[in-house]
């Protein structure tokens, strides 16, 4: 069971699995929140490609980057309005805006648009498998993997070659000290959202591609995912979230074609017994931050 | 605003707010017209049914208020959401029952239902439900005046069996989810039945909706020596959707047989031209004229008062609902819940979804009533015909 085919499917869910909790963990290593809204950032993205693939002239890869800026900014805008002003007050007040805003943002859907399955017109490119080695291959996954190829690089140049990066990474570490060093703290944190934001952008473009359908609670799934690959990996490292995301994908795979049929359907329990376990010895998750410390005010 | 003046707003305006709640509680419940009271959910994952369902029953109360009404009362249709929350279901029928409800349509489907039946039931009053097709949903689970009209999974799982067989279909490799009772059941039933028949499952797979990812049944599905004749999926929107493209995209052309959620607008488009191909499922009936002699006058009136045809069959099982309710007042000659539920067990009721007789309720008011079957082909819906199972399996 274990062929090309299988792997190739695994890389991809790894590489959409780990663009997820790469969004996820950016605001979490600077500001210590998980951001309950992030799957509602991908039902943002998924019902401007609905909207517009069935109600616009425009071409498909208009509308994907159309989709990716619509998220990031509802990120930015989530920042600015409901984040900001409680980000001093404590992280508790930030953890419940968060649910805050997550709730708002799915009944917006569910008022605007209808509660019901929305179907969202793919192009061409995600109707059609290509043979690799014999075995059929949706072009689908291969653009997974290559995005979030393209994704890594480039976050890997931003952080390490940008004045930006190089502020992201020392807030990630230690939030004040970098503050007190002169780094806008505004700027850094909007930086974050954005980037989650184009994250949560390109993951719904890949995420609803495979169901071709958007409703207003699809948010769920992936923030789970994205909340468990980072505790697998670790939570303040952006390597950690990569690691997490190819561990959840590879492990839940596996799980699927090796457990014996009779405990398949406890393969989600199987899955957060490895992750306790990962948790029992390495509380930190996989990989960890040498330098950072716990968030101070 | 100072401190002390904002103190006198709040007392004020919490002064005016329980003169209002006493003003409404006070009054003495009139009954000046038959109230029904709807706890369908318009929201979450059981609004793709009850939200048409909904629609079709306020269609229902409009054309039957202009024909009189039933017992000289004018209908009243009380709908609160019930969120897919089977906890908010029960308070919403509590409510309803405190609002002077007569009967309680609960949701289609027995986990989310079943808690508004057994409010209905512990108030004496009638539950039914437009469309949950688990057998525990009758007198046996709920008590003795809850109803649904919907064949039940034995029906629907035996009703495909046959189709299968029909079609001199020998193997079959089933997926279940196991995320809700219908699913479970549906999948248990259609094994059961197709092993009768003399058929061969190959594999029950599992899948749990949510999951979000196919592959690992995918690369099963691949390894095995010869293919399945046919899959039977029993799992429902949105991540059905998923599980047929990822089949489809990965080069499986067999056909797909299901229940009734594959009923959904929503789906058909999700697998468009490219994949909506080889698909057939058993559900409650179907909106075109040829399914019921009624359904002429039932689209025609959906059309005038919401512009446009009923997004999907559900709608007609609002319609049937509404319309077995007040036939049973009729027919008791009151609104006593005992009284509709005799009559209800002793009539046969014609209706959009096909005729319909229940047992009595020492025998779990089983539903008697067919299957309709429905083809998808290059994205497009088609009614095949009514099939009646010629034997089911146990419940």
């Amino acid at each position: 069971m274990i062929n090309l085919e299988f792997i190739i499917n695994t890389i991809s869910l790894g590489s959409l699995y780990a663009m997820l909790a790469l969004g996820l963990v950016i605001i979490y290593g600077i500001l210590r929140l998980v951001n309950f809204a992030y799957g509602e950032l991908i039902m943002v993205g998924g019902y401007t490609l609905y909207l517009l693939a069935s109600f616009s002239p425009l071409p498909w890869l208009f509308i994907a980057l159309l989709a990716v800026l619509v998220a990031m900014f509802t990120s930015l805008f989530t920042e600015l309005v409901a984040f900001r002003p409680v980000r001093e007050k404590s992280l508790t007040a930030m953890l419940v805006t968060s649910f805050a805003v997550s709730t708002l943002l799915q009944n917006g859907a569910l008022l605007i648009i209808s509660p019901r399955a929305r179907a969202v017109v793919l192009p061409q490119i995600f109707q059609t498998s290509v043979m690799i080695a014999g075995t059929s291959v949706p072009w689908r996954n291969i653009l997974t993997i290559l995005t979030s190829l393209v994704m890594l690089v480039l976050l890997t140049l931003l952080l390490r070659h940008t004045v930006l990066g190089i502020a992201l990474r020392a807030a990630a570490d230690n939030f004040t000290m970098t503050r007190m060093l002169g780094v806008p703290a505004n700027t850094v944190i909007s930086a974050a959202f954005a980037i989650s934001g184009i994250m949560a952008g390109l993951v719904s473009i890949f995420w609803i591609s495979r169901s071709a359908t958007v409703t207003p609670a699809l948010g769920a799934p992936p923030l789970l995912v994205a909340f468990v690959a980072t505790v697998i990996g670790g939570m303040r490292s952006l390597t950690g979230a990569v690691v997490g995301g190819f561990v959840y994908a590879i492990v839940i795979s596996l799980l699927g074609v090796l457990l014996p049929p009779g405990l398949l359907e406890f393969r989600e329990a199987f899955m957060f017994v490895f992750v306790i376990i990962i948790l029992l010895f390495r509380p930190q998750g996989l990989i960890s931050s040498k330098t950072s410390v716990e968030r101070v005010g | 605003m100072n401190k002390k003046s904002q103190h006198w707003t709040l007392l004020a305006v919490l002064l005016v707010f329980s003169l209002l709640l006493g003003a409404c509680g006070g009054g003495v419940p009139q009954d000046e017209t038959i109230k029904i009271g709807a706890a369908l959910c318009l929201t979450g994952i059981q609004a793709p049914l009850d939200e048409p369902a909904l629609k079709g029953a306020q269609l229902a109360v409009e054309e039957i208020n202009k024909k009189g009404g039933v017992l000289g009362k004018q209908v009243e249709l009380i709908n609160l959401d019930c969120k897919s929350d089977p906890v908010v279901t029960g308070n919403v029928a509590i409510q309803l029952i405190d609002q002077g409800a007569h009967a309680i349509i609960a949701p289609s489907d027995f986990d989310f239902g079943g808690p508004a039946s057994r409010e209905a039931q512990k108030a004496g009053l009638v539950g039914i439900s437009p469309a949950a097709s688990s057998p525990f949903y009758g007198s046996a689970a709920l008590g003795d005046k809850q109803f649904t009209m919907s064949m039940w999974n034995t029906t629907m799982g035996a009703a495909a069996a046959q189709y299968a067989r029909e079609q001199g279909w020998d193997t079959a490799y089933v997926v279940t989810d196991d995320f809700i009772q219908y699913t479970k059941d549906l999948g248990q039933y259609f094994v059961a039945h197709f092993k009768t028949l003399g058929g061969t499952v190959l594999f029950e797979e599992s899948y749990t909706q949510g999951a979000g990812d196919f592959s690992a049944q995918l690369a099963r599905i691949k390894a095995l020596p010869e293919p399945p004749d046919f899959f039977y999926i029993s799992s429902y929107m949105p991540d059905l959707g998923l599980i047929i493209r990822t089949m489809r995209e990965a080069g499986i052309t067999q056909p797909i047989i299901g229940g009734d959620s594959y009923d959904d607008p929503g789906l058909f488009q999700a697998l468009g031209p490219e994949y909506g191909n080889d698909i057939v499922f058993a559900t409650h009936t179907w909106v075109s004229a040829d399914a019921s002699p009624q359904m002429a006058e039932f689209l025609s009136a959906y059309e005038a008062k919401f512009g446009g045809p009923p997004e999907a069959m559900w709608a007609a099982t609002g319609w049937d609902v509404v319309h077995v309710l007040t036939g049973a007042m009729e027919k008791a000659g009151s609104t006593d819940g005992a009284a509709m539920a005799k009559a209800m067990e002793d009539n046969t009721w014609e209706l959009l979804t096909g005729n319909l007789d229940w047992e009595p309720a020492d025998k779990g008011h089983e539903t008697h009533k067919q299957a309709a079957m429905v083809s998808l082909n290059g994205g497009t819906p088609e009614f095949i015909g009514w099939l009646m199972p010629e034997s089911q399996p146990a419940p």
